[in-house]
């Protein structure tokens, strides 16, 4: 209180300039140089380091109070916040489920206790929760899901399997959601409890996915797996609808424009030397038109972020037009990591090991499908767009009254 | 007082459009070449619509560009073709140079209207052929909007070897207009052919013809996006309401997912306005860059909107008494009446630009 009455209240361009000397101050800790040649297990320790640092100064859950080591800033702050931290190489994956998700669906859910106990840890990275929501057979029909939890005593049993868990290798809690009635609709059968990730019948298995050697997702396997009924979050049988609420937590994503692969900078810089036929590939025709066309997206997707980032300012909803940036982003990231290939010819097979993933094309080019599905498949998206945006109807779904243990 | 002003001209705008604009009145136009909607032009007229964003000085009313686009993107919604583009840009090019007082008040008051004939055949951009010497101006300009009923063109020439832009009065002597039967004859276009037509010179310099280029196609960027977005919402109407194998088109993800591609073109070409507008009005620095943005991604939507519009809506889309064949006619007519789409990626895509901006 005393606070705000003494200090002026500080401007968002103020903010910035602030977060801006705090990042830059670190680079030597935690920048791309620090982290060369680190092994994951290393890499995460270091990610540590920094995400208590981050809790310290503000800057870890902005929007969360202070008292549990958030920042008590707006989502203005936590997107600007983001925007400038993006500008660097960061440790910061393997905290973006576990504080995106399920730390804030546990102050919504979870008792006193139990918050006081495990999210100032888990704000500080300390703690990292994982969250099992996809199976074998529901991707993006999550409701499709089979992993069942079955009464006992005071508490439930959870058999069965999820997929595509990121970083439940590393994970230390869980928010999840199971199937307690095969015998009702498959929507209303669904339940959602947090869990121990070191409860006893819990085996974590890596994927190995098509791009690199180490992975960020599993499959985790639950055998007899024993949750007390104090750990439900919301009512038996609405636990699709605490699913989607966890999906709705951050009405407005922050993507960066380049999708973790090379900027346009990069590229156009890059065509500038490379040639076809000796002539200077930027000369080129085709080139020029694919990175016209790149440039106009960019243009556009930026117009649109920059007037979100005005309605948040001036306490309004960002339009829905912001839900196009992921879709438009991935497809292109791909596009143009193809085009700066073809560029490289024969020499663009290789794919070396020692180069920053940032900023190579065949990095960025066998890594970008996974872009294309996670967070919402382009199909998904497009659906999303059609039904919520312009109002066309829902695909036809002939299982969707059906009791789940009778759909064929 | 500005968004009062805006509000108020908007609502002018669209209850006239509402009451005097039908389809029956827009395929008269598409009929002949050269057509010109004369009535609705004293219409709008009399509200004051062609003084809105020239400043007083020039006999306007001095409203912000802001005061103008809304209205732009109204027109473009009903395929509406009325010369308040042309008029500004040539008004504020004779302004800005200080050339042809009285031209620049006519122009707001609407009495008299101009065209721009920049584009020639044999080059899809916008580098003249046409002759400038001792006063006058010789040379073939291609078809133009407004050029079938406008007083006064601006023109692009070269003197010597340096391109500029001049103006000629279209009444005048050496000055022959061929108007012929176009994409979208409700444009009023014609070919102007000048044997040694009188020519003011307003501005030379390659750069100066860009930037008045790149203002006529922020603010062509409006109409675009009007059009697309009419394009997509009857779209949307129709896919609801046709039903085929039992259900309405739109629940079939091959025509959702089509109309969530227009969708997505259409916030594309959206951005790439109010960016190029705001920049424009700022008097920043990469107004050009913005400019070619605007250009490419309103065209690009509002042609890609248009062709999937007629697409959606199946065989009644590709008759004469449908709406589309009028957004699918204006979309291309307006991509190509300032330069093509390869002349904008170029001055796009110029590698020394690309690196200064990106």
């Amino acid at each position: 209180m005393t606070d705000t009455m003494t200090k002026p209240v500080e401007s968002l361009s103020e903010y910035v300039d602030r977060a801006r000397a705090w990042l830059a101050a670190l680079e030597p800790r935690f920048g791309a140089e620090a982290r060369k040649g680190l092994s994951v297990e290393q890499d995460l320790a270091l990610a540590r380091e920094y995400q208590t640092l981050k809790s310290e100064a503000g800057y870890a859950c902005i929007t969360l109070p202070r008292e549990i080591g958030g920042g008590g800033g707006t989502e203005l702050h936590k997107i600007l916040f983001t925007q400038e931290e993006s500008k660097y190489d960061y440790p910061t994956v393997y905290f973006g489920v576990s504080l995106g998700m399920p730390v804030p669906m546990m102050l919504r859910y979870a008792d006193q206790e139990t918050i006081q106990r495990l999210i100032p840890p888990s704000i500080r990275g300390e703690l990292i929760w994982a969250q099992l929501f996809s199976e074998p057979a529901a991707g993006s029909d999550l409701a499709a899901l089979r992993t069942r939890a079955v009464r006992d005593g005071d508490g439930w049993r959870i058999d069965g399997q999820k997929l595509w868990t990121s970083w439940a290798q590393f994970a230390d809690y869980a928010i999840g959601v199971f199937r307690t009635d095969p015998t009702v609709a498959k929507h209303a059968g669904l339940t959602f409890f947090w869990l121990d990730m070191k409860s006893p019948g819990i085996t974590v298995k890596e994927v190995r996915k098509l791009a690199g050697k180490t992975s960020e997702i599993n499959e985790v396997f639950f055998d007899n797996v024993y949750v007390p009924d104090s750990q439900r979050m919301g009512e038996v049988g609405a636990g699709f609808r605490v699913a989607i609420e966890t999906l709705m937590i951050e009405r407005y994503s922050v993507t960066d424009e380049n999708m973790g692969g090379p900027s346009l900078y990069d590229v156009a810089k890059f065509a500038a030397n490379a040639r076809i036929n000796g002539r200077p590939a930027l000369d080129d025709g085709q080139v020029r038109h694919a990175l016209a066309d790149a440039l106009v997206e960019r243009q556009g997707l930026r117009s649109i972020h920059r007037r979100a980032l005005n309605a948040m300012a001036a306490g309004e909803e960002p339009g829905p037009e912001g839900s196009i940036r992921k879709l438009r982003l991935a497809r292109r990231r791909q596009i143009i990591a193809e085009l700066s290939l073809d560029l490289l010819g024969a020499q663009g097979i290789a794919l070396d090991p020692e180069v920053s993933r940032a900023q190579d094309a065949a990095w960025s080019w066998i890594e970008i499908p996974g872009g294309r599905i996670a967070g919402g498949t382009d199909e998904i998206l497009r659906n999303t767009i059609a039904e919520k945006v312009l109002g066309l109807p829902q695909d036809y779904r002939p299982d969707k009254k059906v009791p789940f243990n009778q759909i064929g | 007082m500005d968004n009062d002003v805006r509000t108020m001209l908007l609502d002018q705008a669209t209850r006239l459009l509402e009451a005097e604009v039908d389809q029956s009145r827009l395929k008269t136009l598409l009929e002949a070449p050269g057509s010109f909607d004369r009535a609705l032009w004293e219409k709008a007229v009399e509200l004051g619509w062609p003084a809105i964003a020239i400043p007083e000085l020039g006999g306007g009313l001095g409203l912000d560009l802001e005061s103008l686009t809304p209205l732009l993107q109204e027109l473009g919604q009903r395929t509406v073709s009325l010369p308040l583009v042309s008029g500004y840009v040539t008004a504020m090019a004779l302004l800005d140079n200080g050339v042809a007082a009285d031209v620049v008040a006519a122009l707001a008051s609407g009495e008299a209207i101009a065209a721009l004939a920049f584009g020639e055949a044999g080059d899809c951009g916008l580098m003249p052929a046409a002759k400038f010497a001792n006063g006058k101006i010789t040379g073939a300009k291609a078809p133009a909007a407004f050029a079938a009923v406008a007083d006064h063109a601006l023109v692009t020439a070269l003197d010597g070897d340096t391109p500029g832009l001049y103006l000629v009065a279209l009444g005048g002597a050496g000055v022959e207009r061929d108007v012929l039967e176009v994409i979208d004859n409700a444009r009023a276009a014609a070919g102007l052919r000048l044997a040694g037509a009188p020519a003011t010179p307003v501005v030379t310099g390659w750069a100066a013809v860009l930037r008045t280029a790149g203002i006529a196609a922020t603010l062509t960027a409006f109409e675009q996006v009007g059009g697309s977005e009419r394009c997509l919402k009857i779209s949307v109407e129709y896919a609801k309401e046709r039903k085929v194998f039992g259900q309405p088109i739109g629940a079939f993800q091959a025509i959702k997912h089509k109309l969530a591609d227009m969708y997505q073109e259409v916030e594309i070409g959206r951005g790439c306005a109010i960016d190029a507008l705001e920049s424009l009005v700022a008097g920043q620095s990469d107004f050009l860059s913005l400019a070619c943005t605007a250009r490419l991604g309103a065209g690009a939507s509002y042609d890609f909107c248009a062709r999937e519009c007629i697409q959606t809506h199946g065989g009644i889309g590709v008759t004469w008494e449908a709406e589309p064949q009028h957004h699918y006619r204006r979309a291309r007519s307006l991509a190509l009446e300032l330069g093509g789409a390869p002349f904008w990626r170029d001055l796009l895509v110029d590698g020394q630009r690309v690196l200064e901006t990106v």
